[in-house]
């Protein structure tokens, strides 16, 4: 047993971290809902970091790493679908983004565009939609990432299977994405408090010096410890039943730290001037994304205990 | 990164399951209740810990030359896991070879070393912990219990509260005030319960037969070698037996055997089909499976000898959320089974995972750490 990163995942791990160095900065004066990732994306495809788990001796836990880097910078980037969904689904990349769909995919879907691959979780197989057959509509909402929607349902009967993969295969690597976006956003949001309550003064003294802030914020870092112990066990084993309980243990706590994050910060974060609510805002989406947190105990439950 | 066990731990493991099925007797569960603190547990260790000893797993952690394995701290860590998941058959033995043994070997004088260590070693005798004091719980260096030098030794009076297995014990390790000094006024003592002068009294309490007491020490007359290190060098020993004691017992193995049984017993009940039933057993196995994995991450960091951090109160305070879980899982779905007692593994889960974070140094301790230490939030 080992929990430290292999030499080679150290490696990797500073290379991403160089190559997004020059995307920690945003412009500051903006409020805006989020910042678009193109650039971002642009670098990730120039770097081949979109093949990562397809590259002989990676996979789903280098996979991990990258959302996870991807996540902690302002802008908005796909990468879970691309770089982990797609890679372990489908023999070949496909053009991107690589959008997750539940059911009949016609509800507000995240990455949305009309580029998009779309792989969507049928039940017993996968089936894929090429968005640019489809007319797609860009959707105004209040959260942090772009979403878009089919203008007419697609009809999923003429979309091609994808062979030999059941829908439970999607959900895994898909819940294995959300758990290292989780992490990775709620982490930049608790960081970010921590510093707040360092620097804010109420009463003559640093709020972060009272012991009511103390314990609620040392909570949210034992959660988030809790998520990446569990993140990188499933994408080290690759077995469902480990992302569906990594996915119940980081869409579980998020009301909390999404709510205890933007309290923190006295209620930034809830408007758009502070910075926090670019990633408390993607919280708030990838709490529910999948079916949110029952959807996800309940694939645990099954793959666990059976019926 | 490697989740699998290595083959020597995996064997290991083997080893110690095929010595419990071995030594455990058929009716193990009705007559233990898996009550670590019941007397009869207490006196089963007695003969189960010298069998341990014959096979090599009573102190396979220790140094080879010591009469341990020199096995690593995976090795102990797995022991732990099997012997918690049973109820503890070591009884309070486990204190022994965990870290009061350990620090009688590091700090103690020769005569010390062989007066104890071979007891502990031959697995015969049980300790307790005089640390925690009416007014001196989360903030030990508060102690008010005194040791007054005399002509021949020392006078301990005072009194200790929360001993756990006090009534069992043959000796205790011990504080006591030799000093006005907070910290530098402290001194360990080694002192056997039957001196005259000790009154141990068991406090009722639901998380075991003998978990809790209050020990009063009037006039008890010891030797000076009965002192552990230095005079008023004592905080120096607590610290190296409290770092242990955050990480704690691998809890998590008992609650985790306690929920696949309660889902067991929901299945024939057939009320395991209903959703929130499922959903919630779900969400306490994600909150465990956290707690394991940050405490195995702890005993990673062992291995590697790096030095001790706040990610042991990270872990230890999963360990606690896990452990809630589990206690609001039975209550919701495990009533009839816990109010009737009848069940052993129900009743020892649920009364255990309620003490979880009261005991062994309490839960706001640890985010009191992790604010601090890994934090670096300024101090109230």
């Amino acid at each position: 047993m080992d929990f430290d990163l292999t030499p080679d995942q150290s490696a990797l791990q500073s290379a991403i971290d160089q190559l997004l160095a020059r995307h920690k900065d945003y412009p500051t004066n903006e409020a805006v809902h989020y910042f678009p990732g193109d650039a971002v994306e642009r670098d990730l495809e120039a770097g081949g970091y979109y093949d990562i788990a397809r590259e002989e001796g990676m996979g789903a836990s280098e996979a991990a790493l990258l959302i996870g880097a991807v996540a902690q910078l302002p802008w908005c980037a796909e990468v879970a679908g691309t770089a982990l969904v797609a890679a372990k689904l489908l023999p070949a990349p496909v053009p991107r983004p690589v959008v997750l769909a539940r059911g009949k995919a016609d509800g507000p879907l995240r990455f949305l565009t009309k580029n998009a691959t779309v792989l969507v979780d049928c039940g017993d197989e996968v089936r894929v939609i090429d968005a640019s057959k489809h007319q797609v509509e860009p959707l105004k909402t209040f959260f942090a990432y772009p979403f878009g929607a089919f203008v007419e349902p697609p009809d999923l009967s003429k979309a091609p299977v994808v062979p030999g993969v059941t829908g439970a295969a999607l959900r895994q690597w898909w819940q294995l994405g959300l758990v290292a976006e989780i992490e990775a956003n709620a982490r930049v949001a608790v960081d970010m408090s921590v510093e707040y309550l360092k620097n804010r003064r109420q009463f003559n003294r640093p709020i972060g010096s009272f012991q009511a802030l103390q314990h609620r914020v040392s909570e949210c870092v034992v959660l988030i410890d809790g998520m990446r112990a569990l993140l990188r066990r499933a994408a080290w084993s690759g077995d469902p039943a480990d992302a569906a309980l990594a996915a119940t243990h980081a869409q579980e706590p998020l009301t909390r730290i999404i709510y205890d994050t933007q309290q923190f910060h006295g209620a930034m974060g809830i408007t758009l001037e502070h910075p926090l609510h670019l990633w408390t805002y993607r919280l708030r989406v990838l709490q529910g994304e999948l079916g949110g947190v029952t959807a996800q105990a309940m694939d645990a439950a099954s793959l666990i205990w059976g019926d | 990164m490697e989740f699998a066990w290595a083959p020597e731990h995996e064997e290991f493991r083997r080893k110690i399951k095929a010595a419990i099925d071995r030594l455990l007797p058929s009716d193990w569960a009705e007559k233990s209740q898996y009550d670590t603190s019941s007397e009869y547990v207490s006196k089963f260790s007695r003969t189960f810990c010298p069998a341990l000893a014959k096979e090599g797993l009573l102190i396979p952690h220790w140094p080879k030359e010591l009469g341990g394995g020199g096995l690593d701290p995976y090795h102990h860590w797995v022991l732990g896991e099997e012997m918690i998941k049973v109820g503890e058959p070591r009884s309070y033995q486990y204190m022994n070879v965990n870290w009061a043994g350990p620090a009688i070997i590091r700090f103690g004088t020769d005569e010390q070393k062989q007066q104890h260590i071979s007891k502990i070693v031959a697995g015969t005798h049980i300790w307790c912990q005089g640390f925690s004091e009416p007014s001196a719980g989360s903030d030990l260096a508060a102690i008010r219990t005194t040791a007054e030098r005399t002509p021949n030794g020392y006078v301990i009076n005072g009194s200790k509260i929360w001993t756990s297995g006090a009534s069992l014990a043959d000796f205790c390790f011990m504080l006591a005030r030799t000093g006005t000094e907070r910290y530098g006024g402290i001194s360990v003592f080694l002192v056997p319960m039957k001196t005259p002068g000790i009154d141990v009294r068991i406090i009722p309490c639901l998380v075991g037969e003998r978990s809790v007491h209050e020990v009063f020490f009037t006039n008890v007359e010891v030797p000076e070698s009965a002192r552990l290190g230095d005079e008023n060098d004592g905080w120096k020993v607590v610290r190296a037996v409290m770092h242990n004691e955050r990480v704690g017992m691998p809890r998590y193995a008992l609650s985790m055997r306690v929920l696949d049984h309660a889902v067991g017993l929901l299945k024939k009940k057939n009320r395991f089909k209903d959703a929130a039933v499922r959903s919630y057993a779900a969400k306490t196995k994600a909150a465990l499976e956290a707690a394991r994995n940050l405490m195995l991450n702890i005993i990673d960091d062992r291995m590697k000898g790096k030095a001790p951090t706040a990610t042991t109160s990270v872990a230890r305070y999963a360990l606690v959320t896990g452990d809630r879980w589990l206690l609001g899982f039975l209550n919701d779905f495990m009533y009839e089974e816990v109010m009737s007692g009848k069940d052993p593994l129900i009743n020892v889960g649920y009364k255990r995972t309620g003490s979880t974070g009261i005991g062994a140094g309490s839960a706001e301790i640890q985010l009191n750490l992790i604010a601090r230490d890994m934090l670096r939030l300024p101090r109230e």
